[in-house]
């Protein structure tokens, strides 16, 4: 039983970066290397919030704003400075290294004996004591499913639609008298604000902040975008949305089967393959779609 | 329509396998029993952080501790050894599995390994016993007195820096400036180097420092401290000692002496260290973890333990290269010397 708990745990938590790579991969078509930065960024600012004090819960919001100020700050150096998507994402990467290890002060802030949005006294009131084992799980569950139904929400707004467009059809953003690159960077700040915001559960869920923990991040965002969005794709009732949330766990599932069966050194390669395959599979389908057309 | 369809069957296989996988595990090797002939029988799962001389002489120590205490695999003792490949998230799986395969005891090397097994086992009466952790007290794993803070304890690998000042001024009675390079990101290192800082003074040194932030790093770091020391001295920092090689290179054109902070790193070409031999703080763990296993003692009620005497180990070799005698009075407190540079 406890497997299948971390499974969703886990898969839930990366669910929410999964969400703003979905945005910035799929939407924006955007390859956005910011991930590996704002998920510790993130964690760093929990960290450094709850070692200071903070009400655990303030850590979220905070965490998403933080994470959407880089995302800005990728949209700038790419719409204005215009740098290609690639390097805007590799330069704040690589700033927000610095600014996550001064944020957090050292590279591993351990957090076990303070309140966490896992463990405080308003938690622990309200959750029935029968359910305290899957305390964690009810957590992460709820706030990964309401981050999905503000995305869903948002997205069918005007703004939302404009975003849709930037990605597909940049001449029709330009023909409705709108900016695209205003599009562009308020869609990075929101899809960075949502992985900083995994960032700020995880680092909960793990009671520790590791600055080595966004290293691989967008791997593990791409794949579980790619998965959901795959298998899923002829399911037309499902939103990506929710596919993309299923894609994460199926990502954990398969990493801890990985575990079970492989040496833990080689899971970058199954990782790999598994990759691979499934990025086939999807291109596959797309050719017969075109021959049927 | 077909396409849907093998989706599902590949999930609800996958769904299966796990389970199958999860169920054995549980069954199999769950919590001790006894075996045939009646005597009583351990199950530990061991989470590595990564994969590392250092962590590795570690783990064999371990497994050499507990059988000097008559726990052995394959006797009575089975052993799950996992290596998170210096990921975080992995290494909390694998000790979440270890909490899910209900072990009787969890050995977590080096620092996040042991955040992650603590934190798996919090709620269980799994005790962690973790080894390689510079700083128990820093990563909360023990409060300010050394005692642990839950059922968890095990063995610090903090330097003997003291005895390396005292070392390095005897063997080089004229030297001013040593320098140190580290990490920033590596929390061990810095908390070394703030010790070294306030310690030289009083042997009569300064320290130069030089931050990498990765092995692309070592080349030029390494150049630009060469030029303001009179020797180097190591840390146990994973970046900088995965690039020794390249350092010690540097070094021995200028005829600069480096020291090393453990025997691996002397038997490779480093002048001297007063230092950790890994093998032997796992054996001191492995023991520690025996006496829990027993039930002679309760995890939560042993504080960490460092290693009792640090060994002086020399290469005469390198000395030789270097053109520094070494004195025979202090080659007789050597715990090992080597007169050759293995590569």
């Amino acid at each position: 039983m406890g497997i299948y708990m971390t499974i969703l745990e886990q898969g839930l938590i990366y669910g929410i970066l999964a969400l703003g790579v979905y945005i910035t991969y799929k939407i924006l078509d955007f390859p956005d290397l910011t991930v590996d930065g704002s998920f510790p960024l993130g964690a760093a600012l929990t960290a450094t919030m709850i070692t200071n004090g903070v009400n655990p819960y303030l850590t979220l919001p905070a965490s998403f704003l933080i994470g959407a100020a880089a995302g800005v700050c990728t949209g700038l150096i790419h719409v204005k400075c215009k740098v290609r998507d690639l390097l805007s994402g590799i330069i704040m990467m690589t700033a927000l290294w610095t600014v996550n290890l001064r944020l957090a002060g050292t590279a591993n802030v351990p957090i076990f004996s303070k309140d966490s949005i896992f463990d405080n006294d308003f938690i622990n009131g309200v959750m029935p004591e029968a359910l305290s084992g899957w305390k964690k799980l009810i957590v992460i569950a709820v706030i990964t499913v309401a981050a999905k139904l503000l995305l869903d929400l948002y997205l069918k707004t005007k703004s939302g639609f404009l975003l849709r467009a930037a990605g597909d059809n940049e001449v029709l953003v330009t023909s409705l008298a709108k900016n695209q690159g205003n599009v562009k960077i308020l869609g990075l700040s929101i899809a960075n604000g949502l992985v900083a915001l995994a960032g700020c559960v995880f680092c909960q869920e793990q009671r520790v902040f590791e600055i080595s923990s966004g290293t691989g991040a967008i791997v593990i965002g791409l794949a579980s975008v790619i998965i959901g969005t795959s298998l899923f794709k002829n399911l037309t009732v499902m939103k990506a949305t929710t596919a993309v949330l299923i894609g994460s766990v199926i990502y954990k599932a398969c990493v801890a089967a990985a575990l079970k069966f492989f040496e833990p050194q080689d899971m970058k390669l199954i990782t790999a393959v598994l990759f691979l395959i499934i990025l086939v599979i999807g291109m596959e389908r797309r050719k017969k779609v075109k021959k049927h057309a | 329509m077909k396409k849907k369809v093998l989706a599902v069957i590949l999930g609800a296989a996958m769904a299966m396998s796990l389970g199958a996988c999860g169920s054995s595990g549980g069954s199999g090797n769950s919590a001790s029993g006894q075996d045939s002939s009646g005597e009583k029988t351990y199950t530990i799962g061991i989470s590595q952080f990564a994969e590392h001389g250092s962590l590795d002489n570690c783990r064999e120590g371990f497994i050499e501790g507990l059988k000097e205490e008559g726990i052995e695999e394959g006797k009575n003792l089975t052993i799950e050894v996992k290596n998170a490949a210096a990921d975080q998230g992995t290494a909390k799986q694998i000790s979440d599995t270890f909490v899910s395969d209900k072990v009787d005891l969890i050995c977590a090397i080096a620092t996040p390994s042991a955040q992650a097994a603590y934190n798996s086992a919090i709620d269980t009466d799994i005790p962690v016993i973790y080894t390689a952790v510079t700083d128990p007290i820093a990563a909360e794993l023990a409060d300010e007195n050394g005692a642990p803070v839950g059922n968890v304890t095990g063995t610090s690998d903090e330097l003997p820096i003291k005895a390396q000042l005292e070392m390095i001024r005897e063997m080089l009675p004229d030297a001013e400036k040593i320098g140190i390079m580290y990490t920033t990101s590596e929390v061990n290192s810095v908390s070394a180097l703030e010790t070294y800082k306030e310690l030289a003074g009083d042997y009569g040194f300064t320290i130069v420092d030089k931050g990498v932030t990765q092995t692309a790093d070592i080349s030029l770091a390494t150049d630009e401290i060469l030029e303001e020391v009179d020797c180097l001295t190591n840390l146990t920092d994973n970046t900088v000692v995965n690039s020794l090689a390249t350092i010690l290179d540097k070094a021995n054109v200028k005829k600069i002496p480096v020291f090393g902070s453990e025997i691996e790193q002397v038997k490779i070409g480093c002048l001297a260290a007063e230092g950790l031999d890994y093998v032997e703080l796992g054996k001191q763990t492995g023991r520690m973890a025996a006496k829990v296993l027993k039930g002679e003692a309760e995890a939560s009620e042993m504080n960490y333990e460092i290693i009792t005497e640090p060994g002086y180990y020399v290469n005469t070799a390198v000395a030789e290269n270097l053109g520094i005698t070494v004195s025979e009075e202090l080659l007789e407190t050597a715990a090992e010397s080597f007169d050759s540079i293995s590569s």
